[in-house]
Formats: structure tokens, C-alpha cells, sequence
């Protein structure tokens, strides 16, 4: 019984206390303070809500963040959605979890997508990704010829690590990014071992430590990506081929050049507001890429060097709201 | 040999038979699997499919081209995936995103701290309350309010939903035994399956957002209220039941007067025990989109920014403290028998109300008023402990190199390669004969005809070679694990002091996500193997000393004092007494250490440990090789299945009564 009474006085409070708390919610006071938040330009001022893909790398975070930047600044409500690359971003763009991928190095992955409909290409975004394997510059500057492939199976032996099974460590790129690893060393009969790395920032490990110590490394590295500002590499060239034969272009073959492309939902390409606009006009250079990815690496807020460059840039923002 | 001057301890011959057995056992198969090096492995390059792993690829595109328009969905998966994701809304826009039109949650950070503190107080005490209210505020200091709501909102949203299913059929289960005999299996399955192996199979079913998150929290989550209340239910007592049943009692009334209250300890252990799970999920439900503190985690991670990652994983620690000794601290007070006396009701009466009012004011200020509702930006110490983390990780880096560097090369030249060679470059018809015969040596006829039948459907799936990689790195961290987890458990198994001293790292080390500490150790070790098997020897060291001091503990006194009145020094007391008295704690400390290790070789793919986690993470972002992502997640859990029933079938052996 005495329990029960305890229960009761227990109830009563908390049930004034919701009591009161529902009286509170007709007066938001503080939502007057915070709507002085600046409202978009009139004629763009039907802006809908979006969330934009957020991925793995910085010079990603750079493009999407210019790009938050400036939809904000045209009265959209922007939301950004870390997740992982390729697969799992599409499949969120088919739930309409996000509507965006600024920056898709996919490969055409998406098209069984697309041809759901669950997400549009939406053309270049200006950055042309080069994938490669990179040496550190010490090795490239030590010996001379090992930039070219045919030369790797002389220099083996300076790779082999406990890792590697006797033969020279290539460390792989990550899963999601474009990777043919196992068809370079077979097909120019290599004398390595494919390292599979999880992540990128596992090969930031390596070349960081490769550089500060002169230890060898071959490793799967990519531009746009301002890494290689810090830490000088050089790219290792293969035998390249002509990728508009899809038949001959499996065999002895380097990473083809790849012009980056935005994927968006149909539900952003149709709205027709500015947040669209922004989407099919944005476009840009490696090196402005580089130059706020820069910036977010050394500390800076993401949203502060975004707005860094759109200051700096105001005609190239201004056109992609034509 | 002195085992003479220990009497309490004898070594059954049977045992000695055992041991010669298994060494010539492994001298056999060392010797024969260097002969066949290199022969018959199946091994599968990582781009390319097997029959299996292609045709599970072909299913999971046809689930996704069904989505839109199969019955299935229209009517099961797509009607539960709105109803959870408009829980979960409910809950976050109360306290973590902003509700409707407003700015700002229903509840901003004054008002959230105020009804923790209340509602704290209510089911426990005072000093509970004040340090509910100071972890909660620190995860504000920490700068991540609102991830630290968002985290706060998802894992209650998990738990309600967990409790709702989780409570009603733990109630049957321990009601029934046939109920109990379906339910155990499959709560064992779901136990035993690595979290991140569901994560891609449930977002094919129910999309990419908080829904998946949520369910994936509860496949976790609710196994652990099932079996803690069947368990709670089936303790009680049978006299009060039969006293009951004689009275001519109901069986309703039977279940709600006598056998609920007398289980209710058990139960809110329960509940308990499924927030932890639930808060264990919040980085790898980030994965799949989910909002709150994982999503820091993560990013750190990609950018290599060790300080942020760390400190949303203190933040995360913080909330599991807060929410694990309040639900404790109501376990504790429902142990208190002495009813209160009349003055005391009224002093808690009064105090209650007077908290009650504060909470209101505290709420009610912080839908007015602006200093209420943002959590002040000027108290954010966030930068500075990032900034510490990642001066003392830097410096580690550069000046202990030699240590971690020799570290990593004693165990890959010494045990990793070694090992490898046999279990995965060597037949693999040989390696599933010597493990069927082991596990028959050490289990009985039933663990080989298990351990038999898993390791052929292995093959099957094409994936040998990748599992017995993966097999390798379990089994080393494990022997790592124990190694330092029976030093470290013993040691707090004798000392009360030590036990102390070391809990709360414990505590913190079960609830510090995984994915903090991947980026220091890539910075220690490099990426390797060994980076990979270190990530599964932190996260599994702490469940370990945990198991292993408790078994230390629960040694018979008479068994210790026999041994020391004897004359037995410290170490006979332990090597002689102790460690074999604790035998069982032993077993289930290894098994629980092996089934650790294992929930975290996805993770450990990220660091350069290859295998079948690498595979799941391939999978998960190459369509191409989604079904080989798949089917490695089956292989993690058929591993998981086998290391789970030897143990199962090796303690059910050492506890029967000996002969």
C-alpha cells in the first residue's frame, strides 16, 4: 500500500508537469529571437529543403560545402548526410534520405539506379579526378626510371613488408573508390602483392610516413586532393590504353582520367527552385577545390572557408544562379 | 611436482591423455601443412565472385528492384520502416531537432537537463540526480548538444521499442519452456552476429535513414530483454507461485501480483543492460545515416582529425555513465526492504514536488528564453581536449615507434605468419580435418559434427580462404586478450583496490566507440594485420578482466586459506588455486573474448586486416561485389556460430560431475 501511495504523489507531479509543459507550447518566445535569421532573395524565395551527401574526403567536404553555402544564402534548407560512397548513397537518394552527390567517382556504378529513376546525372562538376599509384618523391628523385611500370619488378624487393608475403607491398585503394589493383600487377606480371587498405586514411598513413622516413611505399593515390601539396608523390605510369574499347581496355591498362559528375534525386531537379539551379550550374576547378580543402584541413571551419572562396569568387557564384 | 601440496585440486588423467593428444595432433598438422604450402587454399581474388556469392548478389538486386511494388513491401517492411521513422521523429523533435515550425526541439537544453535531473531523482536519489544533470551538461561543454540529444532521442527510441517487444516475450518465455526452446537459438544467433554484417542486408529492406539505424539497434538490444526477463521470471521462487496457485489465484493475477513485482530486479536490470546495448550502436548505426554523435565519430575518421573523434567518444562514454548509473541506482533502491517511515514519505513528498516545480521553471525557461534553449556557445572546452588527445597520440606516434614498431613485427613474424600458413595457405581439407578432430578432442562428438558441417558450408560459399584469414586474426587476438585480460583479472580479483582503480577504464573502454581509437592505432602500428588485431584486443579486454575477476572472487574462501595455510606462495596460490578454481570463468571469458574479437573484424578491415571484414565493407559500396559483402557477413556469423558451440559444448564437458 505504502508503495502504491508513492506511485500515486509520483504520478501527480509528473503529470503537472506536463500538464504545464503543454500550456508552454503555445508560446515559443524564443522562436521570434531566432527568426531574424536572413531570409532568401524574393524571387528564389520557394526554396525547398534538401539534404545533401556528405563523403570520405576533403575535397568533397570543400565542394559540398560551397554548395550548402550558397543554396543557404538563397533561402534553402540545407541538412548534410554523412555516408558511406557509391552503393549506400544511392540507396539513400532511392529513400529520399538525400537528394545530392556533388562529387561521384563511382564510374557509372549508379545506372542500374538511374534507370530506376531514383536518381538523375546531372553532368560535370568541373574537377577531373586522376587515380593512379604513387611513389614518395624521394624514390622518384633516387631512382630515376621507377616511375614507369616497367621498371617496378627491379625495385620489388625494396617494397616486400611482413604484409606482403615475400613479395613488394601495393597498397590498395579503399573499398567504394575505383580500383583495379589486381589487374595492373597480373596483367604487367608485377612481382606484388595487393594490400587491400579500408580506408584512405590508412594510405595517408603510409605516405606520410614514407615521406618523414624514406621508407619505400606504392601506394593508390588520386587528385584533386591537396595531399599531395603536403606530401610530394609521383605517379607511377603504365602502359595506357584506348578506354573506348571496353574489351582491350582490361588488359595492360592505367586509370583512365575520370571527369567527376553530381548525381541528384528527380525530386531536386524538378522542384525548380534555387537549390535546382545551383545543382545543374555548379561547376569549378580543381584548384579552387583544392584551395578550400586546403583551408578545412589546417583547422578552418568548413562553412568559414566555403564562404571564404564564395567572397572571393561572387561572379562564379552569381552564374550558377543564372 | 607440487601439485601434491594443493589437495583440493586433482588433474583427471583423462585430462593429460587429452593434452599429449592435441599436441601430437598439432605437431601432425604443422609437419603436413608444410608439405602441401600453398596447395588447395581457394583462395579468391577480391574483385572477382564466386557461384555463391553471384547469385546472392542477383537477390539483393532483386529486393531492390521489388521495393517500390512487392506486396511484402507495400504491406510489411515499408509500413514498419514509416512507423519507426515517425517514432523516432517524435522523440527528436522533442529534444534534439527542431519541432515543426519552431527553431528550436520542444525541449531546449535547460529543460532537457531539468526533467533528467527530475525524473532521475524520482526512480533513484539526489547525488544520482546532480550527476545525471553534470554528465549531461559536460556532453554541452564537449560542444555536441545537439548530437549528444540526437544520440540521447535514438537510444530511447531503440529501448522503448526493444522493451515493448523484448518485455512481452521474455514474460512467455519465462512463463513457458517450449516458447523458451524456439526462443533461445535465435536469440543466440543474434547475439553472436557482428553488428556491422546486418547493417547492409537491413538498409536493402528498410532504406537508408533512422528506421534501419533503429532496427539494427534493436536486433541487438532485444535479445538482451528477452532472456533478462524470462530469466527474472523464472527465478522466482516456487513456494510464493504455489502459495498462489492454492489460493485458486488466476494465472493473470498469479503473473501480475507475484510473479512481475518478485522478478521486477531482474527486469530493470534488463532494461539496463538494453540501453547499454542500444548506446553501443550509435557509430555504427552512423553508418547508415543515422543522426547524433556517430556521425562525428565517423567524420574524424575520414579526415584523420583523431581530437574531434575523441572527444565525441568521450561524449559518448559520458551519456552511457549517465544512463547506466541511474538505471542501476533504481535497481539499488527497489533493494531497500525497510518501508520508510510516515516523516520520511513526507520529506520525499515535499522534496519531489519542490524538484518537480524546479523542472518545470527549467522547461518552461527554456521555450522562452533564448540563453535557455542554445546551449551557450561559450562554454565549449571541445577544442581543447581534441587538441590534448591529439598532442598525446602525435607523441606517442614519434617517440615510442620502436616500441610499437617492434611490437607489431614480434607477433606477425612470430604468430600471425605462422599461423596463417597453416590454417589458410594449406589445404583446406586438411585444416577442416584438424579442427573437426580438435573440436572432437576438446568438445565431444557433437561440437565436431558442428564444427564439421559450418566449415563445409564455408567452403561452399566460396570464401574459404578469406575466413581462415580472418580465423587467424580472431584466434591471435583472442590469445592476446587473454594473455593480458587473466594478468589484469586476477589482479582485480585480489584486490579490492585494483578492482576500483581500474573500473571506471573498464567501464569506459565497453562504451568508447571502436572507431575512435582506429586512427591512433594506424598511427602506432601503420596499416596491418596487427593494427587490426590490436582494434579487436582494446575492445575485448575489458569484458574479459571483467568475467576473469569475478571468477577470481567467487573462489571459495576455504579453498584459498587451505591453500595459504599451507604455505603456498602468492604465485602457487594463483597458478595452483585460484586460476583452476576459476576454470568455468575462464572458458566463458575466452568465449566471450573470441565473440568480441569477432564483432569488431569489420572494423578491423579498415586498417589493413583484409579478410572477410574488409569484404563486407567492399560490398557494402561496390555493387558489383554486394553479394560477396554479403555472404562474408554469413561467414563472420558461421565462425562466430562454431568458436560459440565449442566452448558451449567444451564447459558443458568440464562442469559435468567428474568420474
Amino acid at each position: 500500500m505504502v508503495r502504491n501511495k508513492r506511485v500515486g504523489a509520483k504520478a501527480s507531479v509528473l503529470a503537472a508537469a506536463a500538464a504545464l509543459l503543454l500550456t508552454a507550447c503555445g508560446g515559443a518566445g524564443v522562436d521570434a529571437e531566432a527568426s531574424a535569421a536572413p531570409s532568401g532573395d524574393a524571387a528564389l524565395a520557394e526554396c525547398g529543403s534538401y539534404a545533401i551527401a556528405m563523403h570520405a574526403w576533403v575535397g568533397y567536404t570543400a565542394s559540398a560545402q560551397v554548395i550548402t553555402e550558397v543554396a543557404k544564402a538563397n533561402g534553402c534548407d540545407i541538412s548534410q548526410v554523412t555516408l558511406a560512397e557509391a552503393g549506400v548513397t544511392y540507396d539513400a537518394m532511392e529513400s529520399g534520405s538525400v537528394d545530392l552527390v556533388v562529387e561521384d567517382w563511382g564510374g557509372g556504378r549508379w545506372q542500374e539506379w538511374a534507370d530506376r529513376g531514383a536518381l538523375v546525372e546531372v553532368g560535370d562538376n568541373g574537377n577531373v579526378g586522376i587515380i593512379g599509384m604513387y611513389v614518395p618523391q624521394w624514390m622518384a628523385d633516387k631512382y630515376p626510371d621507377i616511375t614507369d611500370s616497367a621498371n617496378l619488378n627491379k625495385y620489388a624487393e625494396l617494397f616486400v613488408t611482413d604484409e606482403s608475403k615475400g613479395k613488394g607491398a601495393w597498397y590498395e585503394g579503399p573499398p567504394g573508390y575505383t580500383t583495379i589493383g589486381e589487374k595492373l600487377v597480373s596483367a604487367n606480371n608485377l612481382n606484388f602483392t595487393v594490400l587491400p587498405q579500408g580506408t584512405e586514411a590508412a594510405l595517408i598513413d603510409v605516405f606520410t610516413k614514407a615521406a618523414e622516413n624514406e621508407t619505400p611505399a606504392i601506394g593508390y593515390w588520386w587528385t584533386p586532393q591537396n595531399f599531395l601539396a603536403k606530401v610530394p608523390m609521383a605517379r607511377v605510369n603504365f602502359p595506357t590504353n584506348d578506354w573506348t574499347d571496353a574489351a582491350e581496355a582490361s588488359g595492360l591498362t592505367d586509370y583512365p582520367e575520370l571527369p567527376l559528375i553530381k548525381l541528384a534525386t528527380p525530386k531536386a531537379m524538378d522542384a525548380n527552385d534555387a537549390f535546382t539551379k545551383i545543382v545543374k550550374n555548379f561547376k569549378w576547378t580543381n584548384d579552387d577545390q583544392n584551395a578550400v580543402a586546403a583551408d578545412i584541413e589546417s583547422g578552418t571551419d568548413p562553412a568559414v572557408a566555403a564562404q571564404k572562396w564564395i567572397d572571393a569568387n561572387a561572379d562564379t557564384v552569381a552564374g550558377w544562379l543564372k | 611436482m607440487s601439485v601434491r601440496t594443493e589437495p583440493a585440486i586433482k588433474i583427471a588423467p583423462k585430462s593429460i591423455r587429452r593434452s599429449w593428444l592435441l599436441g601430437g595432433l598439432l605437431i601432425i598438422w604443422v609437419a603436413v601443412a608444410q608439405i602441401l604450402q600453398g596447395k588447395a587454399t581457394l583462395e579468391l581474388a577480391v574483385p572477382e565472385n564466386s557461384k555463391f556469392t553471384a547469385w546472392a548478389g542477383e537477390v539483393a538486386d532483386s529486393i531492390r528492384d521489388n521495393r517500390n511494388d512487392g506486396l511484402a513491401f507495400k504491406y510489411f517492411f515499408n509500413p514498419i520502416r514509416e512507423f519507426v521513422d515517425g517514432f523516432v521523429n517524435i522523440i527528436r523533435e522533442f529534444i534534439a531537432i527542431p519541432n515543426g515550425s519552431s527553431s528550436i526541439p520542444v525541449l531546449g537544453w535547460l529543460g532537457v537537463i531539468s526533467l533528467i535531473g527530475f525524473v532521475v531523482f524520482a526512480v533513484s536519489n539526489v547525488r544520482m540526480a546532480f550527476a545525471a544533470v553534470a554528465l549531461t551538461f559536460a556532453c554541452g561543454a564537449l560542444g555536441l548538444w545537439t548530437d549528444s540529444m540526437d544520440t540521447l532521442a535514438m537510444t530511447f527510441a531503440a529501448v522503448i521499442l526493444s522493451l515493448a517487444i523484448g518485455i512481452p516475450v521474455g514474460i512467455w518465455a519465462g512463463l513457458s519452456d517450449r516458447v523458451l526452446k524456439v526462443v533461445t537459438p535465435i536469440l543466440d544467433l543474434a547475439q553472436i552476429l557482428p553488428t556491422l554484417v546486418y547493417l547492409a542486408p537491413l538498409a536493402l529492406f528498410f532504406l537508408i535513414g533512422p528506421a534501419s539505424a533503429t532496427i539494427a539497434t534493436m536486433v541487438y538490444s532485444i535479445p538482451i530483454a528477452v532472456r533478462l526477463t524470462a530469466f527474472g521470471i523464472r527465478g522466482v521462487p516456487t513456494s510464493p507461485v504455489e502459495a498462489g496457485t492454492s489460493m485458486g489465484t488466476t494465472k493473470r493475477q498469479l503473473l501480475r501480483k507475484v510473479q512481475l513485482p518478485m522478478s521486477s530486479r531482474t527486469i530493470i536490470m534488463g532494461i539496463n543492460q538494453t540501453v547499454m546495448a542500444a548506446l553501443s550502436f550509435v557509430v555504427i548505426a552512423a553508418l547508415i545515416g543515422a543522426p547524433g554523435l556517430g556521425k562525428p565519430v565517423i567524420d574524424a575518421l575520414i579526415i584523420r582529425n583523431v581530437g574531434d573523434g575523441f572527444v565525441a567518444g568521450i561524449a559518448v562514454v559520458l551519456i552511457a555513465i549517465m544512463l547506466d548509473r541511474s538505471t542501476s541506482a533504481a535497481i539499488t533502491k527497489k533493494d531497500t526492504f525497510v518501508p520508510p517511515s510516515e516523516a520520511d514519505r513526507k520529506r520525499r513528498k515535499l522534496a519531489l514536488i519542490t524538484a518537480g516545480i524546479a523542472a518545470i521553471v527549467g522547461i518552461v525557461l527554456s521555450r522562452q528564453m533564448a540563453w535557455a534553449a542554445f546551449f551557450p556557445k561559450q562554454i565549449d572546452i571541445g577544442s581543447q581536449v581534441a587538441n590534448a588527445s591529439d598532442s598525446a597520440v602525435t607523441w606517442v606516434t614519434e617517440n615510442m615507434e620502436l616500441l610499437t614498431a617492434g611490437l607489431s613485427k614480434a607477433v606477425t613474424v612470430g604468430v600471425l605468419n605462422p599461423l596463417e600458413s597453416i590454417l589458410a595457405n594449406s589445404p583446406w581439407y586438411l585444416t577442416i580435418a584438424m579442427i573437426t578432430l580438435i573440436s572432437l578432442i576438446l568438445g565431444g562428438i557433437r561440437s565436431a559434427i558442428v564444427s564439421a558441417t559450418l566449415l563445409i558450408a564455408v567452403v561452399a560459399t566460396g570464401l574459404w580462404y578469406d575466413t581462415m584469414i580472418t580465423f587467424t586474426q580472431t584466434i591471435v587476438a583472442t590469445m592476446l586478450t587473454m594473455l593480458v585480460g587473466v594478468v589484469l583479472g586476477v589482479w582485480i580479483g585480489r584486490s579490492v583496490r585494483a578492482e576500483r582503480a581500474l573500473r571506471p577504464i573498464l567501464d569506459a573502454g565497453q562504451t568508447l566507440p571502436a572507431f575512435v581509437y582506429l586512427i591512433p592505432m594506424l598511427g602506432f602500428f601503420g596499416p596491418s594485420r596487427f593494427t587490426a588485431i590490436a582494434t579487436g584486443i582494446l575492445y575485448s579486454i575489458p569484458i574479459v578482466v571483467k568475467i576473469v575477476g569475478q571468477g577470481i572472487r567467487e573462489v571459495p574462501v576455504n579453498m584459498v586459506e587451505a591453500a595459504t595455510s599451507t604455505g603456498s606462495t602468492k604465485w602457487q596460490l594463483i597458478t595452483k588455486v585460484q586460476l583452476p578454481a576459476a576454470k568455468k570463468s575462464l572458458l566463458l571469458a575466452t568465449n566471450q573474448g573470441l565473440i568480441f574479437v569477432l564483432a569488431v573484424v569489420v572494423i578491423g578491415g579498415l586498417v589493413g586486416g583484409g579478410g572477410l571484414g574488409y569484404l563486407v565493407l567492399l560490398g557494402s559500396s561496390k555493387p558489383e561485389l554486394q553479394g560477396k559483402g554479403l555472404v562474408a557477413g554469413f561467414c563472420i556469423l558461421l565462425l562466430g556460430v562454431m568458436i560459440d558451440r565449442i566452448a558451449q559444448y567444451m564447459v558443458a564437458r568440464n562442469s559435468a560431475p567428474k568420474h
